[in-house]
Parts: structure tokens; C-alpha cells; sequence
């Protein structure tokens, strides 16, 4: 018989439930589900734009910069361009939770396995993990990945879609505006461009999704990554997008708005002397 | 065994779009921008919403383009039917009764648009009219329809009926509401994917209707 | 309407200002469209001296939710023996919400506080998680369609404590006036370097 040990108090159970995912409110969930027939909200969406591009030496990717909420854009400026090591960046699109998180932990692990093999990771190793952690959850962990980067074995671009398949290609896009931003990509892309002309030709396909999709918007970022300086994200590399009009309405003047009640709270700041006995 | 196919038809779209229209003391203000879209895609940056019915009124519908269209031409041919018959052009408020009539015929299979017509009645005041898709009608001080409504409304309330305000302060003059108009649309564009491109004002006064045009964000 | 986060309603709006930093809540708690049972909901709960969370959504998760972050910020008082900066409690909302990506919260918190350098910082999640920083303001609950066209309306760069809490409310104000699901009188906190400013609104009640 194996010993189950119950938890003592709400600090075991927290210790517990440390890492990974929880399910507690699973159960809860479909009940209100089911009982009151009550449908569970639906998260926020990068309806985005995202693509790629290998070079000679480098590799580019590109992300335009709106996070939908159904038709609502809910942040105009957010950032799409992930860290993961020094070598290796990816551009995300779909559940925008999903791709922080998953992005973030994937950041730890590479950073991990830096310290433990003194080595920096090498991009295969990234989408492998990428992978098996999507395939894993069936899809329903919803990133859509185009990751790049440059190790040791030269300049790589991958895609990754939510179920945990992979490709390797020379030149991708991602998201609801990919078609447009592959026109584009296909009429234009040659692996023999500089870096500056890459640059521009990432930039003018995320313009394309920018401005031909709904669900894409805002501004351009850009991320470089070359052998020898490591990867750098360019925010805001264009701003296609500045509001045009603003109208100097005059302030609300002090004492506008009715009130029942004001409380004020004045914050002091309390130094301790203290006195170590013997 | 196969299972049962089922059929559906489904005639309505939504094509997105916001429009607004505010009166004044003898004036008034309609606002609306021109993109054309239907999901994530769009259709057409230049499409205006907007119908000159006569000389002192005209019709903003948002909603499903084709219903918009079919209404406005039906409207206009309307219009043409009451100058032969009656030598003049028909007032605001007769056109305002005659679009209700004209949206509750269809009751059972409507027109899938929202409209807010605006003029200048025979008293030479602003009148805006909000109707919704089955003939239900209103004559409001300012109004607001389509996909951006929610936005643009609370706005008006502040600025326009100062609800929640306990210090008076002075109410917009004409320009002041044209530039009210241009900034809500431009706010609008700023959290609506279905509203930008640009915009088009239109100014009724006893001078008649002066149309002015302007950029909104093209993302 | 019929989703979890339209059952009880809610209106929560954070802005910064130069030097300070608001948050407004209103204080409905309502059952769906029909039933209203309070008028005093609490919707915003101080964290820090400084920082305050605003939790918009069902309500029941409201109040969990805000007893597990008082819970995680006593702890990590006690094991730290330090304040928490407002970009950290936001990361570990953030990691709090992503924990039950598969049984989730029905909660979108708000935070909005003042870091150690009195710089204002105010941030948005979706209710799995997804944290979404801004310069200007954030909005939640089931009013966010207004507030973000108030917002982009009258928010303007570099207002005093003074005009940030007149924007504040009026944004708020007339958010909720257009939505059913929410109002019936707010609360407004405005943060400043050296004192916190709670004001009651008088709204409308119906």
C-alpha cells in the first residue's frame, strides 16, 4: 500500500499544486456549464501577422503588433517578438496567453541547458522541445510559431503549428494576415539579400498583413539575428500607424464629477532602528 | 446509412462600419466612415454610407451593404415619386415616417441595416432619427449606429448631454461638434477593426449640405 | 448574453498620470440583467501600499481570487521582508491565471500601481493569463467596449492627481450608464507618491 499523505493546510496544498498545470476548477467549470448553461468567455487572440526570412547569415523575423478581443482591439502596441536565448527568437500567433507562457518557459529550459553544457542551445533543440510539448497537448495549447535563430550548424528558420508539427523553410509567414504577407514574400525573397535589404522585405510583408488584414495591425517589430552579434528586436522598427486626429476637448474642470465620499489615505515612511542584543 | 444533410441558408452579412449624427439648435452634424469589410477582410476603403435624400436630409445606414443599398434606391425613388406628386420635397419628418413604414414591411425577412437619418425640419431645427432594423423609431438629440455604436455613445453622453457633470459648462458650437465628431471616429478607429480608412462629415444648415472628408487609420 | 463573465458584471478602468496612477471601479453585483442584489460590491482590493488590483468578472472568483493574492502577498512579505513592485504582482497574476489554463478563473484583473521611482504602471489580462502593459489605460469587465471609447476620447498626457481623478470618473461615469450589467455608483482610488485618494461616486441608480 502506498501512503497517501493529506495535505495539513493551505500552505501543503500550495506546495503541492507547485508547477504545471492545475485542474481544480474543472470540474466547477463544466458544472456552471452544463447546469446554467453558461459558456465560458473566449481569450484573447493575436489575429496576427508574423513571417521569416534565412539569409547567407542571418535570419529576420517580424511581427506586426495588435492583440484582438473578438472585433475589440484589446492592446495596440503589444510585442509578438519572443526572447528564448542570446541565438534563438521566434514571432508567435494565436492564443496570446499561450505564447507568452509557452515562450517564457521555454526560455528557462534553454537557459538551463546553457548552464548545465556550457554550450549556447542550438535551434533544433528548441523546436524539438517546442514540439513534443505541443503534440503532447493535442492542439489545444493554440501557438502557431515561426522561431529562427543561428548556432553553430548556421542560420535556421522553423515553423511550428499548435498540434506540434514542423518545417523547415527558407522563408514563412504565420497568422490570419500569412497570405498577404506571402505574396509578398513569394514575389520578393531571394536567400541572397543583405540584411538591410532583408530587413525591408520583412517589414514591407508585415505592412502588407498591417493593412489588407483586420486582424493584423499597428506597428512593425523587427528581430535580427546574426552569428556574430546574437539576436536584437528592433520595436517599433516602423510605425506605419499613428493616429491622425486628436481633438484638445478642454478638461473636465476639478469638481466635475458628484461624490458621496473622500477618504485620503498619506502614506509616511517608518524607519526602524534595530537594536541587537546580547 | 447517411446522415442527414442539413441545409441552411443564410442571406445576412455584416459589413461593419460606424455612423453617428448629432443636431443642433438649427444645424446638423452626420459622421461615418467609408470601409467596406466582412470578417477579417476588407472589401473596399472607399464606400460612403451615406445618401443625399433631398436638399435638407440624408440617410447613413450601417449593417449589410446590399440591404443599404437597396433601401437607399428604393428611398431615392420615393423621393422622386413625392416631388412629381406633390411639387415639393418631402420634409425630414415625413421622410422619417415613410422610412419606418418602409423597415416594418419587412418585418418577417427585414432589411439587416441600421440607420440614423438626418435633416433640418420644416422649423429649421436639427432632427436625427435612430431606427432599428424592423422600423422602430426615435427622434433623439444625437444617436450613433454600427459595429463602433458602443464606443461612440457613451462619448456623446459626456460631451454632448453632459449626464454625470455637476459644473456647467458651455455647450459645443457647430465647429465644436464637427471636431467632436472627427475625434470620436478617429477613437473609434483607434479599437474597431471594422471601422477606419476614412471618414466623411456631413454639415446640414439652412446654408444646405456641406461634405467634408478626412483620414482615418488605414490598419 | 450568457458567458460566465457577463453574470454578474462589472466596469473596471485604470489610467496613468504624471506621477500618479488611478483605478475606478463600479459597484454593482448583480445576477444577469434582472437582479441586482448590492450596490457596495467590492471590486478593487489593495495589495501594496501602493498597488492595487481590480478583479472584474464572476464574482465568486473575484473573491477567491483576491483572497489567494492577499495570501501570496503576505507571504512573500514574510519571506522577502520587501514590497512588491506593480510589474511583478502583474507577472504573478499573470502566472496565477496561466496555472489554470485549463480550468480557468473567470476573472480579467486590472492592476495599477506606482513602482519605487513613483513611475505609474497599469496592465490588463485576459482571463487565462495574457498580460498587456500600456502607457495610457486599460479597461475590464463587461463595459470595456464604452470605456475604451471614453478612454481614447479624454485621456490626454501628463494630468495631475487632479484631472486624472475627474477623467477617471467621468470615464467611468459614462461607461457604465450604457451598460446594463453594470454601475449603480463607483469608487475611484487615485495612488500618488504620498497619499492614496478613494473617492465614492454618485451614480445612477437604475
Amino acid at each position: 500500500m502506498v501512503e497517501v499523505e493529506e495535505p495539513q493546510d493551505y500552505l501543503d496544498v500550495f506546495q503541492s499544486q507547485r508547477g504545471g498545470f492545475s485542474f481544480e476548477n474543472c470540474k466547477r467549470n463544466a458544472y456552471l456549464a452544463a447546469q446554467a448553461n453558461i459558456k465560458p468567455p473566449t481569450a484573447m487572440k493575436s489575429g496576427t501577422t508574423i513571417c521569416g526570412i534565412q539569409l547567407k547569415d542571418a535570419v529576420i523575423l517580424a511581427a506586426d503588433t495588435r492583440a484582438t478581443e473578438g472585433p475589440m482591439v484589446a492592446d495596440k502596441n503589444c510585442e509578438k517578438l519572443h526572447y528564448i536565448s542570446k541565438n534563438v527568437f521566434c514571432a508567435g500567433a494565436g492564443t496570446a496567453a499561450d505564447l507568452q507562457h509557452t515562450c517564457e518557459m521555454m526560455e528557462s529550459q534553454m537557459e538551463l541547458l546553457r548552464m548545465a553544457t556550457g554550450t549556447e542551445p542550438r535551434v533544433c533543440t528548441v523546436v524539438r522541445r517546442l514540439s513534443s510539448m505541443l503534440f503532447k497537448y493535442q492542439g489545444y495549447i493554440g501557438c502557431a510559431l515561426v522561431l529562427g535563430g543561428v548556432d553553430v550548424t548556421g542560420p535556421h528558420l522553423y515553423q511550428i503549428y499548435p498540434h506540434g508539427s514542423t518545417d523547415k523553410l527558407p522563408f514563412t509567414t504565420m497568422g490570419s494576415g500569412s497570405l498577404a504577407a506571402m505574396a509578398i514574400m513569394e514575389a520578393e525573397y531571394n536567400e541572397n539579400l543583405s540584411i538591410e535589404d532583408g530587413k525591408k522585405l520583412v517589414a514591407k510583408a508585415i505592412r502588407a498583413g498591417i493593412f489588407n488584414d483586420l486582424g493584423s495591425g499597428g506597428n512593425v517589430d523587427v528581430c535580427v539575428i546574426t552569428k556574430e552579434t546574437g539576436g536584437a528586436i528592433l520595436r517599433n522598427y516602423e510605425k506605419p500607424n499613428e493616429r491622425k486626429f486628436k481633438a484638445q476637448h478642454a478638461a473636465f474642470p476639478k469638481g466635475t464629477t458628484p461624490i458621496l465620499k473622500e477618504e485620503i489615505m498619506k502614506l509616511v515612511s517608518v524607519e526602524e532602528d534595530v537594536v541587537m542584543r546580547d | 446509412m447517411q446522415a442527414p444533410v442539413e441545409q441552411r441558408w443564410s442571406p445576412y452579412a455584416d459589413n461593419g462600419g460606424t455612423c453617428m449624427g448629432v443636431a443642433g439648435e438649427d444645424f446638423v452634424v452626420v459622421a461615418a466612415d467609408t470601409r467596406l469589410s466582412q470578417g477579417y477582410s476588407i472589401h473596399t476603403r472607399n464606400c460612403s454610407k451615406v445618401t443625399q435624400l433631398t436638399d435638407k436630409c440624408v440617410i447613413a445606414s450601417c449593417g449589410m451593404k446590399s440591404d443599404a443599398i437597396t433601401l437607399h434606391k428604393h428611398l431615392k425613388a420615393r423621393m422622386v415619386m413625392y416631388e412629381h406628386q406633390h411639387r415639393r420635397q418631402p420634409s425630414v419628418t415625413a421622410i422619417a415616417q415613410m422610412l419606418s413604414t418602409t423597415l416594418y414591411y419587412k418585418r418577417f425577412f427585414p432589411y439587416y441595416t441600421f440607420n440614423v437619418l438626418c435633416g433640418v425640419d420644416d422649423e429649421g431645427k436639427g432632427a436625427v432619427y435612430n431606427y432599428d432594423a424592423i422600423g422602430n423609431m426615435e427622434r433623439v438629440p444625437y444617436t450613433t449606429s454600427g459595429s463602433g455604436s458602443a464606443l461612440v455613445m457613451s462619448v456623446l453622453d459626456a460631451q454632448i448631454a453632459k449626464s454625470n457633470q455637476t459644473i456647467a459648462t458651455p455647450s459645443l458650437d457647430k465647429a465644436g461638434i464637427v471636431e467632436l465628431c472627427k475625434d470620436v471616429l478617429s477613437s473609434v478607429g483607434e479599437r474597431d477593426i471594422h471601422t477606419g480608412d476614412y471618414a466623411e462629415i456631413f454639415l446640414i444648415d439652412a446654408a444646405g449640405i456641406s461634405k467634408t472628408e478626412f483620414d482615418l487609420k488605414l490598419d | 448574453m450568457s458567458g460566465l463573465m457577463e453574470y454578474n458584471g462589472s466596469a473596471i478602468v485604470a489610467m496613468t498620470g504624471e506621477n500618479c496612477v488611478g483605478i475606478a471601479a463600479d459597484t454593482r453585483h448583480g445576477i444577469r440583467q434582472l437582479q441586482t442584489v448590492s450596490c457596495n460590491r467590492q471590486k478593487t482590493f489593495q495589495v501594496t501600499d501602493q498597488c492595487f488590483v481590480g478583479l472584474a468578472g464572476l464574482a465568486t472568483d473575484v473573491q477567491t481570487l483576491s483572497q489567494l493574492l492577499n495570501f501570496r502577498m503576505k507571504l512573500f512579505t514574510l519571506r522577502e521582508e520587501r514590497k512588491m513592485q506593480p510589474r511583478m504582482i502583474g507577472n504573478m497574476i499573470s502566472s496565477m491565471l496561466y496555472e489554470k489554463r485549463f480550468g480557468p478563473w473567470f476573472t480579467e484583473p486590472v492592476v495599477a500601481g506606482l513602482d519605487d521611482n513613483h513611475k505609474p504602471f497599469v496592465c490588463a489580462f485576459d482571463f487565462i493569463g495574457c498580460l498587456s502593459t500600456a502607457e495610457d489605460f486599460v479597461v475590464s469587465g463587461t463595459t470595456s467596449e464604452q470605456l475604451f471609447g471614453v478612454c481614447e476620447s479624454f485621456w490626454r498626457p501628463g494630468m495631475n492627481k487632479d484631472e486624472l481623478f475627474e477623467t477617471l470618473s467621468q470615464c467611468l461615469l459614462s461607461g457604465v450608464d450604457r451598460d446594463c450589467l453594470a454601475g449603480w455608483g463607483g469608487v475611484v482610488h487615485v495612488i500618488t507618491p504620498d497619499e492614496i485618494i478613494t473617492k465614492k461616486l454618485k451614480g445612477r441608480m437604475d
